[in-house]
């Protein structure tokens, strides 16, 4: 039995990848991450300076949801400043993706050109941040510039390159289809829905930014949809990275049937001890293979198509 | 893992319920819970929501019936708005988060409580639940500030001490009450003549605590040293977002900690020499 995944030319131990903005802040708790026995980990989204995001309350959890909202906005060091986490994390031998943002073209480009040179095994584009005024979500609902920023890139590394789409448009199938065209590896589905919370007692959002994203159990129907349905589009062209309320091992099946090869978890582990929650899903990925006759995680990939 | 004692969910709204000045720029705020709680522990912290400007992690001082104690000194814009809040008003809290402190059930220590500024209120907790114990404990409570408006809860411990429940050991810089000097050194001079064993506990600026580490070590009666690096940007409190994680560990201050002990400590490299901003970026302290 093999629980070695294909992600295009990545190979990783298991098809378990830590989402970006969960335990990403620095190196030690995303080689942490890792340690957990995780297949990889997508640091949190950098972008070309320091940013301080949104004010507090920034996270905090829906628990009769099983959610999470957040509206952290993109704060980050700035790649120069994690470029040193980066190098940490090479060193360390974890495999890592690195998130990044621009508010266009020449900020994205900045920061793919000041990090481009480490050994890393990938960059995730972050396309589609929906807490941020400008920038993010943004360009991820407007298919020229997905194209556009897709293509730019593409010409400057041959670093793998996965564009990480928002749920908050009517066609995703479009979108997916400008990143595809502009030359993208791999495809992953879904970041946040937009979101808010008021407080009835004060009358007003709990969020310092008032809006945010939603993320965690209560959006996993919604993630495992677009992965069906971009699978459904695209097939075997472009390998899928299914997210979106994963917290155990029946999730992972679940986005691997609709049509992923791998999958991204970010708010369960991050409330979780991820070392304990690592061990459950595998030892039910294991199951279910053994169950279903399976020699490799690659062989359950679409198994809901037929 | 700490048993959550509330639901970790939206900010609960509490009612003010009793408002004093504590000392100087220094308030202590009673909330009612709308819930039914267990107890929070010493050392454990919430995240404090003051409606439509700021939420930043802050020190239990007490919890009873209900009812939770905090103080709260002027630190910033969310400090500012919220010391003018009065009895009716409603604040939001999250928590109770974290691991507290972890006094041994057995064996006779000298517990030796050293803290500053806000650092006195998990202190102030820890030392409600020492006195709590059957048996009666050996505790003393070493408290610095600036001057004597500045020491926080000083009639409550100056009260226990002439009762004697407890050795309070107040110090200021400017001599205005007690000893006139660092609580550190007043602390090094107790530590040569203090007979058995001793367990340090403490809460205050991260140098101070440091600094605290580097005297408890040359002593080989004191044989644990548990210290609260709650002081440090926090977005979620309950591990999901980690800026508030120090290297070369990985731990999470809000999961992890914010109570950790002398192993703990040796381990983070970080510990009184960087913090994160909000930014993730890290920053000498």
């Amino acid at each position: 039995m093999s629980f070695e995944t294909f992600i295009g030319s990545i190979e990783i131990r298991n098809p378990l990848i830590l989402a970006s903005g969960v335990l990403g802040t620095t190196y030690s708790t995303l080689r942490r991450a890792y340690e957990a026995g995780l297949g990889a980990v997508v640091t949190k989204s950098i972008g070309p300076r320091s940013r301080s995001g949104n004010p507090n309350p920034s996270v905090f959890a829906l628990q009769e949801i099983r959610s999470l909202i957040n509206s952290v906005g993109l704060a980050n060091p700035g790649y120069q400043s994690f470029r040193h986490d980066i190098e940490q994390l090479v060193k360390s031998e974890t495999p890592t993706i690195v998130s990044i943002f621009g508010e266009n073209q020449t900020e994205f480009s900045e920061v793919l050109d000041g990090l481009k040179d480490l050994n890393i095994l990938g960059f995730e584009l972050n396309l589609s941040c929906p807490n941020t005024e400008k920038g993010g979500s943004q360009l991820g609902t407007d298919p020229d510039a997905v194209f556009n920023i897709v293509k730019t890139l593409k010409s400057k590394t041959k670093l793998p390159l996965w564009v990480k789409l928002t749920p908050n448009v009517s066609d995703i199938i479009e979108i997916a289809n400008a990143a595809v065209k502009g030359g993208c590896d791999a495809l992953v589905a879904i970041n946040t829905l937009k979101a808010m919370v008021i407080d009835i007692q004060t009358k007003q959002p709990i969020l310092g930014f008032k809006r945010g994203g939603l993320s965690g159990s209560a959006i996993k129907p919604i993630g495992i949809r677009h992965i069906y349905d971009l699978y459904e589009s695209f097939g075997e062209r472009i390998p899928l990275i299914g997210v979106g309320g994963i917290s155990k091992g029946e999730d992972v099946v679940e986005y691997l049937l609709a049509g992923a090869s791998a999958v991204e978890i970010g708010s369960a582990i991050g409330v979780a001890y991820p070392e304990n929650m690592i061990r459950f899903i595998i030892m039910k990925l294991k199951k279910y293979l053994v169950e279903h006759n399976y020699s490799s995680i690659g062989e359950i990939t679409g198994g809901a198509h037929k | 893992m700490t048993k959550q004692t509330l639901p970790n969910t939206k900010p609960i709204m509490c009612k003010i319920i009793k408002k004093e000045e504590e000392c100087e720029d220094t308030f202590t705020f009673l909330l009612e819970l709308p819930v039914n709680a267990e107890g929070a522990k010493p050392g454990q912290f919430i995240m404090l929501w003051v409606p439509g400007v700021d939420e930043f992690p802050i020190g239990i001082a007490g919890f009873e019936n209900n009812v939770l104690e905090i103080g709260v000194a002027k630190m910033g814009e969310g400090t500012e708005v919220l010391l003018k809040k009065e009895i009716g008003d409603y604040l939001g809290i999250r928590g109770f988060y974290g691991k507290p402190f972890k006094p041994p059930r057995e064996g006779k220590v000298n517990h030796v409580l050293i803290g500053g500024g806000f650092g006195m209120t998990p202190l102030k907790m820890l030392t409600t639940h020492l006195l709590n114990q059957e048996e009666k404990q050996e505790i003393h409570i070493f408290e610095g500030a600036r001057t004597k408006s500045r020491l926080m809860y000083l009639n409550w411990f100056q009260h226990l001490h002439n009762e004697e429940k407890l050795t309070f050991h107040a110090c200021t810089d400017d001599g205005s009450y007690g000893y006139q000097g660092y609580p550190t050194v007043d602390l090094e001079n107790f530590l040569k003549e203090v007979e058995g064993p001793s367990i340090l506990y403490v809460a205050g600026p991260e140098r101070m605590m440091k600094a605290i580490f580097d005297i408890g070590k040359k002593y080989d009666e004191v044989i644990d040293m548990q210290m609260s690096l709650a002081d440090r940007y926090m977005r979620c409190g309950f591990g999901v977002c980690s800026y508030c994680a120090v290297d070369p560990t990985g731990w999470r201050i809000c999961v992890d900690g914010p109570i950790f002990n002398t192993k703990q400590l040796e381990q983070i490299t970080d510990f009184g020499v960087y913090k994160r901003l909000d930014t993730g970026k890290k920053e000498r302290i």
